[in-house]
């Protein structure tokens, strides 16, 4: 009995390990080409480790010789501004569905979950041509207005989730103090549910941070691209010069493993629609 | 809760308003002009003009027809593979082992690096010749010559898979681990007691207690599979000859690429239906909780 207890805490650990190797590989792949020369990468065979690992190549040419750092920080503002609007539509939103019953609430709640469904390439389209119609197609204010609202269903109901947490009792003896309800939910809610709205604008900056396909289709111009978008405009070159693309990728790649490991408890309530209880 | 009446209150519309008004503005009117885009050409000519032809030409296309089954694949494989792997890396965590916050946060990585950069970063390890992939099989002697992943088209669709299943089975995982720390530990306890095997007790405790988790899982995977987009277009754009051109990289390319707005949208459309078909238990089953 002890044997196959062994036996089986044994086969536990050589599977993490294998788990640990295929995790891990692609990112020490990333970090050891991003660290390497141009005329490294195109040794054969390929040499694991950099023989000289030098930040000269990778580093410095995507920081010196491309946009990346112009993309990087049209990122950080789209992706900024669509998680704090985002937020802040959504508790609000949030506020309405736990506190107030009015007709057409649960169609409306439908349609709010529903929305999450639809795919984008249906709605980039025409948002495209609406965009193009009210002269906003290439600006980063169509993207934010994009992005807040694709991660608005997210958000709204996590912090309604939040918000079914604080007691009636708060809000009611704020109202008999003569708040207005807006008083009421600045000054009572807003502090209660303050890691609720961290993890919505975590969650809302990661998906704007990550996306492709609308900053593919809505902007042109080359100073108006994000990371990714400019990252992946590297690869379709002619020659993929892979020290810049690596560099470019454990850049983009760093603010968001951060948020990430931060928020990953409350993303599996928010994405599970708690069902999870941690 | 339950018990107490409560009245109906208007002000909750104020409260919802700039919530449903930026919804309708970037999903609701792009939606509702999709629609009537796969019927009519109303970028050009207006409301006239409504007609079948574009379902007609679609159901006749075997181009849509190969990428619908191509969705099918691809769906199926990436969600079936993060399953597994989802599941089999969930219960080791949850078994007694040393160092469980090291392997937490390992197993949890790959999830936290955008879609686009996990595609850039595979593409660079599939590179023929400067490729991680191949050296390493050379080297164990599984190949002779370099083998050409994303260009071949037979192997294209396996090696996408793989990239996508490094990066997306972890968010299966964390629910999947969450679920099983919150089985109580009386019914192991009790089963011990009757006399239950390991996988007696995995198969009557564990994975009826997980079910409805693992059903949200798949739901939500299957969802975002679908919708999956800027891996495979930095890996492939959809090639070669098409062998990794879903739904959603047919359709982005009809509409931006060949401006084939009506045929785009009627792609489009048929791609809602099926999410939203998939996406309704999940709905229903969150506003039960209402």
């Amino acid at each position: 009995m002890a044997m196959r207890a062994l036996l089986i805490r044994g086969g536990v650990y050589l599977f993490l390990f294998f788990i640990l190797v295929f995790n891990l590989t692609p990112f020490f792949w990333m970090l050891s080409t991003s660290l390497k020369t141009d005329a490294e990468v195109h040794a054969i065979p390929p040499t694991w480790w950099p023989r000289q690992p030098t930040l000269e190549e990778g580093y410095k040419k995507v920081l010196m010789w491309t946009n990346f750092p112009r993309y990087f920080l049209n990122s950080t503002l789209v992706s900024l501004s669509a998680a704090f609007i985002s937020t802040l539509v959504g508790a609000l939103a949030g506020y309405g569905f736990s506190r107030f019953y009015f007709p057409g609430r649960s169609f409306l709640i439908g349609i709010l979950l529903a929305s999450q469904m639809l795919p984008g390439v249906l709605l980039v389209g025409p948002y495209f041509k609406m965009l193009a119609k009210i002269g906003l197609y290439d600006s980063h204010l169509g993207l934010i207005l994009a992005f807040s609202t694709l991660t608005l269903p997210f958000s709204a109901w996590m912090l309604k989730g939040f918000i079914d947490t604080v007691p009636h009792e708060l809000d009611e003896a704020a109202l008999l103090d003569g708040c207005t309800r807006l008083h009421a939910f600045i000054r009572v809610i807003f502090p209660l549910i303050t890691p609720g709205m961290v993890a919505t604008v975590i969650f809302a900056f990661l998906l704007a941070w990550g996306d492709l396909l609308w900053a593919l289709c809505l902007t042109t111009t080359d100073s108006m691209a994000t990371v990714t978008l400019g990252l992946s405009r590297l690869v379709t070159q002619f020659r993929v010069i892979w020290p810049q693309l690596m560099a470019g990728s454990v850049i983009a790649a760093f603010p968001p493993m951060l948020l990430y490991l931060f928020l990953q408890k409350y993303l599996v309530r928010g994405l599970t629609g708690g069902a999870v209880k941690e | 809760m339950k018990t107490k009446q409560r009245s109906v209150d208007f002000t909750g519309y104020w409260f919802i308003l700039p919530c449903f008004l930026l919804l309708l503005g970037v999903l609701g009117f792009p939606m509702v002009m999709a629609v009537l885009n796969s019927f009519a050409p109303i970028w050009t000519k207006g409301l006239s003009n409504f007609t079948l032809a574009y379902y007609r030409k679609l159901f006749n296309d075997p181009i849509f027809f190969n990428s619908l089954l191509r969705t099918v694949y691809f769906v199926g494989a990436t969600v079936a593979l993060h399953l597994v792997l989802g599941l089999l890396v969930a219960l080791a965590l949850n078994s007694a082992i040393r160092a469980r916050r090291f392997f937490r946060v390992v197993a949890i990585l790959p999830w936290t690096v955008p879609d686009v950069i996990a595609g850039l970063v595979w593409a660079c390890m599939y590179d023929p010749l400067s490729g991680l992939l191949n050296d390493a099989l050379h080297r164990l002697g599984l190949i002779a010559s370099p083998v050409e992943w994303l260009a071949n088209p037979r192997l294209v669709m396996p090696s996408v898979i793989l990239a996508d299943v490094w990066r997306g089975y972890p968010f299966v995982m964390l629910v999947l681990l969450a679920g099983l720390q919150a089985i109580p530990r009386e019914q192991y306890e009790a089963a011990k007691v009757d006399g239950a095997s390991a996988l007696h007790e995995f198969l009557y405790i564990t994975l009826p207690n997980l079910k409805p988790l693992i059903a949200i899982a798949t739901i939500l995977d299957i969802i975002w599979q679908t919708r999956r987009f800027g891996l495979i277009w930095v890996m492939t754009e959809g090639g070669p000859a098409r062998a990794t051109e879903i739904l959603s990289v047919l359709a982005y390319r009809q509409y931006f690429k060949f401006f084939n707005f009506e045929y785009a949208s009627a792609i489009s459309v048929v791609l809602a239906l099926i999410l939203l078909a998939i996406g309704i238990p999940y709905i229903r089953a969150i506003s039960r909780r209402i």
